[in-house]
């Protein structure tokens, strides 16, 4: 008699597994994998962020781990956010040890328009970049038409996380 | 996140069993306010062990504070800021070098935009703009919602609109804001062929797939030919313009289907086309009842380094128009059979400096309202009108990517007062966030 209680919860759980299904291209340790399949530990890390003056927005919080195989560092894995045009798009950005881009993933993209920037030839633009480049829309990383402001916003995101790693992470212990 | 949520879940379905045993309602009461406090304490002990495995190998000083956490890529702060706003405005100002008494300026446009996030997957989106600065019984500006639709992805590659939406045509229409386009006013084609800022009201779905093509086809409202004004020249200005019904009280017996097709998998460029067709005399008992539009377009965009070129080419058609026309006879404004536009613009990027960038832009335009009308018997053939042809150079002043300044002098072949075509200068100052 009582099991009709737990007909909204399980209803709620799967609408809440559908609707994350329904925007989620790839999963953190999904993208972990794709970038260093060699990686036996992926080790959470923290940045002293406040430090930094990297003209981040409010409340700017990426999620840094070291990907090692064994006490070989081979690079570094990055989780971050950016506002598409008004909903967050999460995207991951692998680095290999000497700060040279590996990948560019993006793991969760809410809006429908601009949504482009989950294609391949155009996050393949950002391979190899590194703090030296400009990594700047219409410079080196070309555009998406109709899509301008996901395309800004994630070039300018990884363009701050380059420079976290430049600023906070070479340096820091392994 | 997701996942403790379902372990919550989980925990609770168990817990739920155990309230089996218990008879009466008060006692089961008493239980459900436990498992209610056993779920808050299971909360806390997830996002406690979230934080410390967040925290990692340094202590907890160096860490930002996750309550000011407001971009972080978890669903639930996601929900948090759900409600957004935005918005864009353009302020013109035209100057017809042969006739400088109708110069004018004016406040085209001041637009608030909305989206709210149901969920990750469920939007409304919405636009309301005021045009000319008043609106009122006496004034000659517009209130209007311009989009209003709710959008649920099926899947991350596709998903399914409904509402007033944007008609996917062209490369203006459903990017209008300011900053997107070069000159102070929109370019004729996709003002006089593809009707921008063109809406309709239906049900669409969309998608994209990993080789780089964006679609979207839909089922809504469409054009009412029983608007025709033959004593207006709006006909001539804007055919598509003049019987758009824009979901105010639309007559909808017949359904318009469209469909759009864009490519972008080599990054700068983009390649696309659109078309729109249905029955426009909207089930009325008159001469134009069986008149079908049918409006197609190709478009190319290349933004390369400094440089952006495009371009655009359009061509409607109206059929079954000849009864109709023949009940305008001796009126100015007929309906076209056929009109037609094209254009095709470069920009350079020649200064760029912190934020800002001067674009010089050179664009040429052709388009004809009325490149062919219906035969009518008796010689009361209607002749086509004269192809208008427009150069419009200028530079977009780009203070920062949101904010622009415009100038531009545009030649035109023919003057129109009636439509206001004639050589202008023109300023203009745009703004989106």
């Amino acid at each position: 008699m009582h099991a009709r209680w737990l007909i909204p919860i399980g209803v709620g759980a799967a609408q809440a597994a559908h609707v994350a299904h329904a925007t989620q291209y790839m999963t953190v340790e999904q993208a972990q994998r794709a970038a260093f399949p060699q990686a036996t530990t992926f080790e959470m890390t923290r940045a002293d962020l406040h430090a930094l003056a990297l003209d981040a927005p409010a409340g700017w919080s990426p999620r840094i781990w070291q990907a090692r195989n064994g006490n070989q560092l081979l690079g570094w894995f990055f989780a971050d956010a950016v506002i598409g045009k008004s909903e967050a798009i999460d995207y991951a950005l692998a680095l290999d040890a000497n700060g040279s881009v590996i990948a560019l993933e993006v793991l969760q993209y809410r809006e429908s328009h601009g949504s482009e920037v989950r294609l391949a030839p155009w996050r393949k633009q950002f391979v190899g970049k590194t703090i030296r480049d400009p990594v700047a829309l219409n410079q080196d990383i070309k555009n998406i038409s109709g899509a301008t402001l996901s395309c800004r916003h994630l070039t300018e995101g990884v363009q701050r996380l380059l420079k976290l790693h430049a600023h906070a992470l070479l340096t820091a212990p392994a | 996140m997701q996942r403790a949520h379902f372990t919550i879940a989980i925990l609770a379905i168990g817990s739920m069993s155990a309230v089996n045993a218990h008879a009466d309602d008060a006692a089961l009461h008493a239980e459900i306010d436990a498992l209610r406090a056993e779920i808050a304490a299971l909360k806390a002990e997830v996002r406690h062990i979230e934080e410390e495995h967040g925290t990692g190998n340094v202590t907890p000083a160096s860490a930002p504070a996750p309550a000011s956490v407001s971009s972080a890529p978890t669903p639930q702060t996601a929900t948090a800021a759900a409600t957004t706003l935005w918005g864009y405005g353009e302020m013109n100002y035209n100057h017809p070098t042969a006739r400088a008494a109708d110069a004018q300026a004016d406040l085209r446009r001041a637009v608030i935009g909305f989206s709210h996030a149901f969920d990750d997957a469920t939007h409304v989106y919405g636009e309301l703009e005021w045009e000319h600065a008043v609106a009122s019984a006496e004034d000659a500006g517009e209130t209007e919602v311009e989009q209003l639709y709710v959008e649920h992805a099926l899947a991350p590659d596709y998903g399914v609109r409904a509402g007033l939406m944007l008609v996917p045509l062209g490369l203006l229409n459903e990017h209008h804001e300011p900053t997107q386009y070069y000159g102070v006013e929109r370019n004729f084609v996709e003002t006089a062929i593809i009707p921008s800022t063109w809406r309709e009201g239906g049900v669409a779905i969309y998608g994209n797939t990993d080789f780089g093509l964006s679609w979207n086809a839909g089922i809504g409202t469409g054009p009412d030919l029983g608007k025709w004004d033959p004593a207006s020249d709006e006909g001539r200005q804007s055919p598509l313009g003049s019987i758009h019904q824009e979901l105010q009280l639309a007559r909808a017996r017949d359904p318009s289907l469209f469909a759009a097709l864009n490519w972008s998998a080599v990054p700068g460029l983009n390649v696309g086309g659109g078309a729109f067709t249905g029955k426009i005399g909207q089930g009325a008992d008159f001469a134009g009842k069986d008149a079908r539009l049918l409006l197609g377009e190709l478009h190319a965009r290349w933004q390369t380094g400094p440089f952006d070129f495009s371009a655009l080419y359009a061509r409607g058609t109206i059929s079954d128009t000849q009864a109709l026309n023949l009940t305008f006879s001796g009126e100015p404004t007929p309906v076209p059979k056929a009109f037609w536009g094209g254009y095709a613009q470069g920009a350079w990027r020649a200064l760029a400096w912190n934020e800002s960038n001067l674009s010089p832009f050179v664009r040429y335009e052709q388009f004809n309202t009325g490149a062919a009308y219906a035969t009518q018997p008796l010689g009361l053939d209607t002749p086509a009108l004269p192809t208008e042809k427009v150069w419009t150079a200028g530079i977009n002043y780009y203070l920062n990517p949101n904010v622009v300044f415009k100038i531009d002098y545009q030649d035109f072949n023919r003057d129109d007062v009636a439509l206001g075509y004639g050589n202008r200068f023109n300023l203009g100052l745009g703004y989106q966030f």
